[in-house]
């Protein structure tokens, strides 16, 4: 769990970076297009948006970054510690105090723009006052230069701090510099901290973890720490005296015995005097360390005294300390350093928590319920013989060191990819390779394992809707069809005509009369429509007088015309058909021969277009009305369609070459360029 | 010991895995790694048998057995049984039961000896419950949970419970099971018991996320690598204590 995510800071831009955003938000998310003879409301609202618009981004982007650096009364001590020392308590305070006054300055501004901008009377002088007030929230940005120059540096220094988790169970190596505290940390850990012969090689705190009693420990290693009062400690050391300081840890204070740091072990000794009082109230270990090259045997006596004072209250020290000696570089007792630190923080935090309130909530999960015997039943385990024999030889080749031989997941997934070659390579695809599973059935004879058996799907046997040959049956029943096919040709071959040969030989002529014809209609075309313009044929009048004047008489001439007229009005299309005489007369005859009433109405040859009933919405107020206004409309075209006139439909290009876009003089060459 | 793994990205291996002392049933799966690892744990000992059940993968949320029996729902077409028939031993009765309740590893938690079934199960399936898997069966909750299948893991030499049991629900299930019992949980705090950890007599499978504490008391409670049930009061107090 990390409690303090520094990483999620945005960026801070510098102060010319942050004008460009703002003023350039401000152009592409409002309006820009205004003129000078628009109302005026319409200017000074479009001005006022402006303004406003650029306000409230710099307000939003100014609280984003005062919201997302970490409040230092409110974060753990340990922090606001740690940037005070990093970055000056102060300066930072200073930095988003003032980014909080440039904020207010701005909404102030703007707010007094604004209203302002209510009285501007032109474009112009509105103009002027959005020039103004954007100009001022600019320049009160531009101020802000240095603060967001700090602030981004410490962003970017923050998101590289380790994630110390200041609550959880917590190792703190300190001591003088070169003492072995890096050292000691990667051998305890992973963290590979940079390891050198000189002092403060260690210049910030570093994180790593280690496991030991089922939890993981957060190992911290500080830079090297110098005698010397508080205030005259630098940035470096004093990451470790806020280490100490605030995080409740087991302390390892790390003692070079061999004085190969290059500090003695009095200066040691003094130096675990002069910052006792951050040990206090804290589990604590000496750490004597680099054994290999000067064992404890060997220290001179007085040096011996003072290590043993440290764990001397009567001396100065502190009671309970113990001493531990340890080496890095061969390792000699790091196993046993770590494992009383650990146990010494665990135990005294498991003493907390089970006096804090909230264990009393959880005290159930520390309860082992025993049975009680209800009946003299044993439930024994039930653990097959194999897996005890397989328990005891395992045990038995751990004494005798001998390691069975076992496949390795890369050896096995190979031999499953051979295998899986080998069904590919037979056509099977592995994973609807049924036999896979079959071989696996336990079955009282092995033979039955790959038996045929029925296979059921809602109580019905797959097999009874199966028929396998049902493609010979197929087969079967398509070459009957072709025999009958067949047998149906050879029949309407074998069919004797029973015409003569004459009457054959005219028939042929008539099929091949009906061929023609059939030919010469497609060659006209004649289902095309023809328009039939300009072509006046004689009327009835000329006609009759025409006909008069060949000496017919007029009952004749009636008859004749009549007739013309009726093959005309059959010919012309579009004519409406009427009830010719003779047709009726005919169509009563055959009516009356097959006892249909004359009543009824005619079967129509064709039906006529019919007007649909008028739909709400279409205008109409009646089926009569629509029929009238359909009329009418066909009415109107009748004329240009039968001209052959170009209409509204048609492709129409009103001005091919309008004046604007061809006259004038154009900065790109001629003007005929285009 | 117990091993952790992963199904498919998923630590719930329970939902996947059935395990008893005589069979472990898998839920058919994409990836083959999962049914590896269970094989190479189990395969020496008992029948590992991939299967679905109802055409689903979640076989130890749909079906409930010990070394006696298994009882699958209704759901499970025939096929599934003929498969799951077929790749057990002769002993195992394999029972499909018309049972409201289709979930019937979520409504029992079973061990060899005793059942502890969902309140409101048929009178016909928990009289099928005791003859198939031979067992004693009690109407319990667990916790205030009717899902009594989901919120416990038990084996005949102990159980791991919902970790908000009370002491005295705690006491009485003990002796109703008649096995040692302890509240904790899985996968990383996670309190569905069962599909955190998958357990028989002599092993266990926990999902990744589990942690090292919760592993120590899976391993003590249900006595694997000779451990002992008391090591959670003796050892691992601490631990737990100190992750609360």
């Amino acid at each position: 769990m990390v409690l303090y995510n520094f990483k999620k800071i945005q960026v801070v831009p510098t102060s010319k970076d942050f004008i460009d955003i703002v003023l350039s938000k401000t152009q592409r998310k409002t309006p820009t297009e205004i003129h000078k003879q628009y109302a005026i409301g319409r200017i000074r609202s479009f001005y006022m948006r402006k303004v406003k618009y650029t306000a409230q981004s710099y307000h939003e982007k100014l609280t984003q970054i005062i919201a997302d650096f970490p409040l230092l009364d409110d974060i753990h001590p340990f922090y606001a510690d740690l940037i005070n020392v990093l970055y000056d308590k102060d300066h930072y305070k200073l930095a988003l105090g003032q980014l909080n006054t440039a904020r207010n300055l701005i909404d102030n501004l703007s707010k007094d723009y604004l209203r302002l901008l209510k009285y501007g009377d032109s474009l112009y002088r509105c103009k002027q006052l959005k020039r103004a007030s954007l100009g001022r929230m600019c320049t009160l940005m531009l101020k802000q230069g240095p603060s967001l120059l700090y602030l981004e540096q410490v962003r970017q220094h923050l998101a590289r701090l380790p994630s110390i988790d200041p609550n959880t169970r917590t190792l703190l190596l300190t001591g003088y510099p070169n003492v072995g505290k890096s050292s000691f940390m990667n051998k305890l850990t992973r963290a590979n901290v940079d390891v050198q012969p000189y002092a403060f090689t260690t210049k910030s705190l570093f994180v790593g973890h280690t496991d030991f009693k089922y939890n993981s420990w957060q190992v911290i290693d500080t830079p090297g720490i110098l005698d010397h009062p508080l205030d005259e400690r630098n940035t470096i050391e004093m990451q470790s005296i806020t280490a100490l300081a605030h995080l409740h840890s087991c302390v390892l204070f790390l003692i070079d015995i061999s004085e190969r740091c290059g500090y003695t072990i009095k200066q040691q000794v003094d130096l675990f005097f002069s910052i006792k009082a951050l040990f206090l109230n804290k589990p604590l270990l000496v750490v004597l360390n680099k054994i290999d090259a000067r064992k404890p045997e060997d220290v001179p006596e007085d040096d011996w005294k003072l290590i043993q004072s440290l764990a001397d209250p009567a001396k100065g020290g502190i009671g309970g300390t113990q001493l531990v000696p340890m080496s890095n570089l061969t390792e000699e007792g790091i196993a046993k350093v770590k494992e009383t630190a650990c146990s010494i923080l665990f135990e005294e935090r498991v003493e907390k928590k089970l006096k804090s309130t909230r264990i009393e909530k959880e005290i159930h999960r520390l309860h082992l319920a025993q049975p009680q015997a209800r009946d003299k039943k044993v439930r024994a385990p039930c653990i097959p013989e194999s897996v005890v024999a397989a328990a005891r030889q395992a045990e038995m080749d751990e004494e005798s060191d001998y390691k069975k031989p076992t496949l390795t997941a890369a050896m096995m997934e190979m031999i499953e990819e051979q295998e899986n070659d080998e069904k590919y390579a037979q056509g099977i695809i592995p994973i609807y390779d049924v036999n896979a599973w079959k071989k696996k059935y336990l079955l009282k004879n092995d033979e039955w394992k790959f038996d045929i058996v029925p296979e059921i799907i809602n109580g019905q046997n797959i097999a009874d809707f199966v028929d396998p040959d049902i493609l010979k049956r197929l087969e079967e029943l398509e070459m009957e069809e072709e025999a009958f096919l067949e047998e149906l040709k050879n029949a309407e071959d074998d069919e004797e005509s029973d015409l003569d040969e004459e009457n054959e030989q005219l028939y042929d002529e008539i099929q091949e009369k009906k061929h023609e014809l059939r030919i010469n209609h497609q060659i006209k075309d004649s289902s095309k429509p023809q328009l039939s313009k300009g072509r006046k044929g004689i009327d009835t009048k000329q006609m009759a007088s025409h006909l008069r004047s060949m000496h017919h008489d007029d009952e004749e001439v009636d008859d004749i015309i009549s007739s013309v007229r009726e093959r005309s009005k059959s010919r012309i299309s579009g004519k409406k058909r009427s009830r010719s005489e003779s047709r009726s007369e005919s169509q009563a005859a055959t009516s009356q021969e097959r006892g249909i009433s004359m009543n009824r109405s005619q079967s129509r040859q064709r039906s006529t277009t019919r007007v649909a009933s008028p739909a709400p919405g279409e205008g109409f107020h009646d089926l009569a009305q629509k029929e009238k206004a359909d009329k009418l409309d066909k009415h109107s075209r009748k004329k240009r369609n039968q001209d052959g006139r170009k209409g509204e439909a048609d492709r129409h290009i009103y001005n091919l070459m309008p004046k604007h876009l061809f006259s004038g003089k154009r900065s790109g060459g001629t003007n005929d360029f285009r | 010991m117990a091993t952790r793994l992963q199904y498919e990205n998923s630590c719930d291996v329970g939902v996947f895995l059935k395990l008893t002392n005589k069979y472990c049933l898998v839920g058919q799966c994409g990836s083959k790694q999962f049914l590896h690892t269970v094989e190479n744990r189990l395969a020496d000992h008992i029948p590992v048998v991939e299967t679905s059940i109802a055409g689903t993968r979640i076989v130890g949320r749909l079906s409930a057995g010990n070394k006696n029996g298994l009882l699958l729902p209704n759901t499970c077409t025939d096929q599934e049984l003929q498969q799951i028939r077929n790749s057990l031993p002769d002993e195992v009765v394999v029972q499909r039961i018309e049972e409201r309740f289709s979930a019937l590893g979520n409504c029992i938690a079973t061990n060899d000896y005793v059942a502890l079934v969902h309140p409101d199960i048929d009178r016909e399936t928990e009289e099928i419950i005791a003859d198939v898997l031979g067992v004693e069966v009690f109407r319990q909750t667990v916790s205030g949970n009717v899902l009594v299948g989901t919120y416990c893991a038990l084996t005949n030499q102990g159980a791991l419970v919902h970790p908000m049991t009370s002491i005295a629900d705690q006491d009485e299930l003990s002796s109703l099971l008649q096995v040692p019992l302890v509240a904790g949980t899985v996968n990383r705090g996670n309190e569905c018991v069962a599909a955190g950890c998958v357990v028989n007599d002599w092993t266990a499978i926990v999902g990744a996320d589990t942690t090292a504490t919760e592993i120590s008391v899976i391993e003590s409670i249900f006595a694997l690598q000779g451990s002992k049930p008391s090591n959670i009061i003796n050892n691992i107090r601490n631990s737990i204590v100190d992750n609360v």
